[in-house]
């Protein structure tokens, strides 16, 4: 699963997750996208997770970018600790993303294929996601107003 | 290249509210600078502004701009999005010399059907979705073609392949690929168990 090799600071503060993304909301390398329409918290298993349900949609061809990299660490302490202490354990790692984020790309297999893999992967994120397609293809207008 | 008429209110209000507002009557906050000129903030009609764009020519289409009785030729600079709805939420204006060589972004049109990559599963692997080019606003080719029915697995097409219409240069690393032929995507064994795809691109060396 995706995680840093290496930190700074092992642990973190939680942050808010106000506002829409301010970057990465195009689809850059590939001709479809996932498209987060809600902000979150992403696992790296959830990441994973919904790659593979994409990529085994898909089978054969295809090639998926991944544009979102979970480099939070999230802490939690141990089952039936009291309070107090300091701050619990790091346990997993996850990509923070607000809405417009694009979280998956995909190229290679057509729009209909693409589609029905996404809408798998889409099952497996926690939050609302839409599949895109890169503007001025397939139908959509360059200019959208 | 037939020019684009596009009419333009000078005078709006600065700021985010006052941009918002626009937006909500249709209309579009944009700016107008180049050659000299002081930059002026300026408004578009949301709906001239599509069709003025959805032409054959594109995003790169020459617009003569109809600012308060001066009227410029424009090309579109740089479009700003909402990051959600993918509406436009502002327009540059860069005002252009007609005799004058420009920068600008031309889509790259994958023509032809790559057999050789089809026949051994791989993928077209596009690198270059636009190519910058430089050429007088008239000669801003719309798209530029690359026929892909050579290219094979492991090979590649590189700038210097590519065609360009006369009058239109490059200042892109003839090196550089456009498109390339990706090799089957192979199912590593135990993937269910969590192991990678090696054909899925490596995650965190493609984070955008």
């Amino acid at each position: 699963m995706l995680m840093p090799r290496k930190v700074k600071h092992r642990k973190q503060q939680r942050g808010r997750l106000t506002g829409s993304a301010k970057g990465g909301t195009a689809i850059t390398f590939g001709d479809y996208g996932i498209q987060a329409l809600e902000p979150g918290w992403l696992t790296a298993r959830q990441i994973e997770a919904a790659r593979i349900a994409m990529t085994r949609h898909v089978r054969r061809g295809g090639k998926v970018w991944i544009r979102v990299f979970p480099d939070k660490p999230v802490t939690q302490k141990p089952a039936e600790t009291r309070m107090g202490s300091g701050k619990g354990n790091p346990e997993h790692w996850v990509a923070v993303v607000r809405p417009g984020r694009v979280l998956f790309e995909l190229a290679g297999v057509d729009v209909d294929l693409a589609r029905a893999a996404m809408e798998r992967a889409i099952q497996k994120l926690p939050f609302k996601a839409r599949f895109v397609v890169r503007p001025g293809t397939h139908g959509t207008a360059e200019v959208e107003v | 290249m037939a020019e684009i008429t596009l009419r333009a209110t000078a005078g709006r209000g600065i700021g985010s509210s006052e941009s918002r507002r626009l937006r909500r009557e249709g209309q579009i906050p944009a700016v107008v600078y180049g050659h000299g000129m002081e930059a002026v903030a300026v408004a578009v009609s949301g709906r001239e502004l599509r069709a003025a764009l959805s032409t054959d020519a594109g995003l790169n289409a020459v617009l003569s701009l109809q600012v308060e009785g001066s009227q410029y030729l424009a090309l579109t600079r740089e479009i700003q999005r909402h990051p959600v709805r993918g509406t436009v939420v502002h327009v540059d204006f860069q005002v252009v010399d007609p005799d004058e060589a420009v920068a600008a972004e031309v889509p790259v049109v994958l023509v032809g059907e790559a057999l050789a990559v089809a026949h051994g599963d791989g993928v077209v692997d596009q690198q270059l979705f636009t190519l910058t080019v430089h050429a007088t606003p008239s000669q801003i080719p719309t798209s530029v073609e690359v026929d892909v029915s050579e290219l094979t697995i492991g090979g590649s097409i590189r700038v210097a392949d590519v065609v360009l219409p006369r009058g239109v240069v490059t200042d892109l690393d003839p090196e550089a690929a456009v498109v390339h032929g990706a090799p089957p995507r192979v199912q590593a064994r135990g993937e269910g168990e969590g192991g990678a795809e090696a054909g899925a691109a490596p995650a965190g060396s493609v984070e955008g």
